[in-house]
């Protein structure tokens, strides 16, 4: 009776490492190419100062930041800089091309798995003219060498943004990840 | 069975291994400040491959294990994460942040603005290092308003999340101001037009001539004594027996006339923008 149990267990524990094994495996092993759907973006603007903020700036601000971040993730992960042209400008989209270029000739991929996005907008410029937010993004990033996973993580990043319209749009002028605030 | 048995087994564990190494951590400092060299010391022998991947950088190459890998200060000139991989799976994060402050980015609003308006001119500066890195900590910046034969006009600003900002009013006295944002040795400076405001005590006289009245008005200066500019309209009205006419006149060396028809008599006004000046009453043929 003992050894059908041992063998019980061990049968049990074989399906255990094999289910694993598969689950690991297949997130190691995600297909390339999906494009990426924007990202969900939360907007806090209950500490934003010195000038109010517009109803219709408040819903561009989020459709635009998310667009932004769509089209940084397929950049990246598709090693073109056109991509980055709609919705960065400045400084921001100097680093983000140089980066691609980076990528490029090192046979990198970045694929970024967006999890959203809490956005507070804290500056506000007097004459409309700028944006500043901090964004707290859930993202996993994966560094991909030719069709290899070479890193693979979770992570919680807070980033520094600076926002600024245009004709028809905000653009993105800087984007700078900071430490997490103690 | 067996073989099938062990055959899973190990796939599993070595699928399970190959994802747990990933939480290897190399060991790399919290933060380094922008353009400065960061040493990663590694272990083992052999060689490996090592990338870091940053906001504007990406590298890959081959390093030896056992020795330090040597990360160059150009780059981690950009602010913001990085994340360094070995090809054993050993990995590491790390924050640049941005270095002694050397730049401004000035915002100022609008470039043209009237005299003597309540906090009508507003400043935006934004606090950078020579690579361009937004500079987080607290810095003063100064903001000096200066026109011609007048005092300066300075405010500090603590920046705050890397941006310090004021409103100020603008000056008594047409023309061109000069505003500075300024932090140590750095300064950026641009050009405000203060322009007249709207006018002040606007008053016309009246003569007959052959073809009618002319009206005029005294020269038209706002309420600082700024000379309103060429091309500001002035309406004129006419209200009499013969109806309502009004003529529109723009300014030309600060003052505006025009002649309007009065065949029995009128009462003459004048306005310009929203400020209504005196009233003239004309006799028949003028007088």
């Amino acid at each position: 009776m003992s050894v059908s149990w041992g063998k019980y267990a061990l049968r049990g524990f074989a399906i255990l490492a094999i289910v694993a094994g598969m689950v690991l495996g297949f997130v190691e092993l995600i297909p390339n190419g999906l494009a990426s759907p924007t990202p969900r973006v939360a907007l806090d603007t209950s500490r934003i100062g010195p000038r109010e903020i517009e109803d219709l700036t408040e819903h561009n601000i989020v459709r635009d930041y998310g667009l932004a971040w769509q089209s940084l993730a397929e950049a990246r992960q598709q090693n073109r800089t056109d991509l980055i042209d709609g919705y960065f400008t400045g400084f921001a989209h100097d680093d983000l091309r140089q980066a691609i270029d980076d990528q490029k000739r090192t046979g990198l991929r970045t694929r970024y798995i967006d999890n959203g996005h809490k956005l507070e907008a804290f500056f506000y410029a007097p004459g409309g003219d700028a944006m500043e937010l901090r964004d707290t993004a859930q993202l996993q990033m994966q560094v991909l060498d030719g069709d290899k996973v070479v890193h693979d993580e979770n992570v919680t990043v807070q980033y520094l943004v600076l926002m600024t319209p245009g004709a028809d749009r905000w653009y993105v002028r800087v984007l700078q990840a900071v430490p997490p605030s103690k | 069975m067996r073989t099938i048995f062990f055959a899973c087994l190990t796939l599993g564990v070595c699928l399970f291994a190959t994802y747990s190494a990933h939480a290897a951590q190399l060991q790399v400092p919290a933060t380094v400040v922008a353009n400065t060299a960061v040493n990663i010391p590694t272990s083992g022998s052999g060689h490996a491959t090592f990338y870091l991947i940053g906001p504007s950088h990406v590298a890959k190459r081959q390093v030896q294990l056992g020795s330090d890998i040597k990360i160059d200060p150009e780059e981690v000139k950009d602010a913001g994460r990085y994340v360094a991989i070995l090809s054993t799976g050993d990995t590491g994060a790390f924050y640049v942040v941005a270095s002694q402050p050397a730049a401004l980015g000035f915002l100022d609003h609008p470039s043209r603005v009237p005299v003597a308006e309540n906090n009508a001119i507003s400043a935006v500066a934004f606090v950078m290092d020579k690579f361009h890195n937004i500079v987080l900590s607290p810095q003063t910046v100064t903001f000096q308003l200066t026109v011609k034969d007048a005092p300066p006009l300075v405010r500090s600003v603590t920046s705050r999340n890397g941006v310090a900002w004021t409103l100020v009013s603008s000056t008594r006295k047409e023309g061109a101001a000069h505003f500075d944002a300024s932090l140590g040795n750095v300064k950026v400076e641009r050009v405000v037009q203060e322009v007249a405001n709207d006018p002040c005590n606007l008053r016309i006289k009246a003569q007959p001539t052959p073809n009618g009245v002319l009206v005029e008005t005294d020269t038209v200066r706002d309420c600082s004594g700024n000379p309103l500019p060429d091309g500001t309209i002035v309406s004129f009205t006419a209200i009499g027996p013969d109806g309502k006419s009004t003529v529109d006149a723009p300014i030309k060396r600060g003052v505006a006339r025009t002649v309007i028809p009065v065949q029995h008599g009128a009462t003459i006004s004048v306005a310009s923008g929203v400020v209504i000046g005196n009233e003239i009453h004309v006799g028949g043929g003028g007088k």
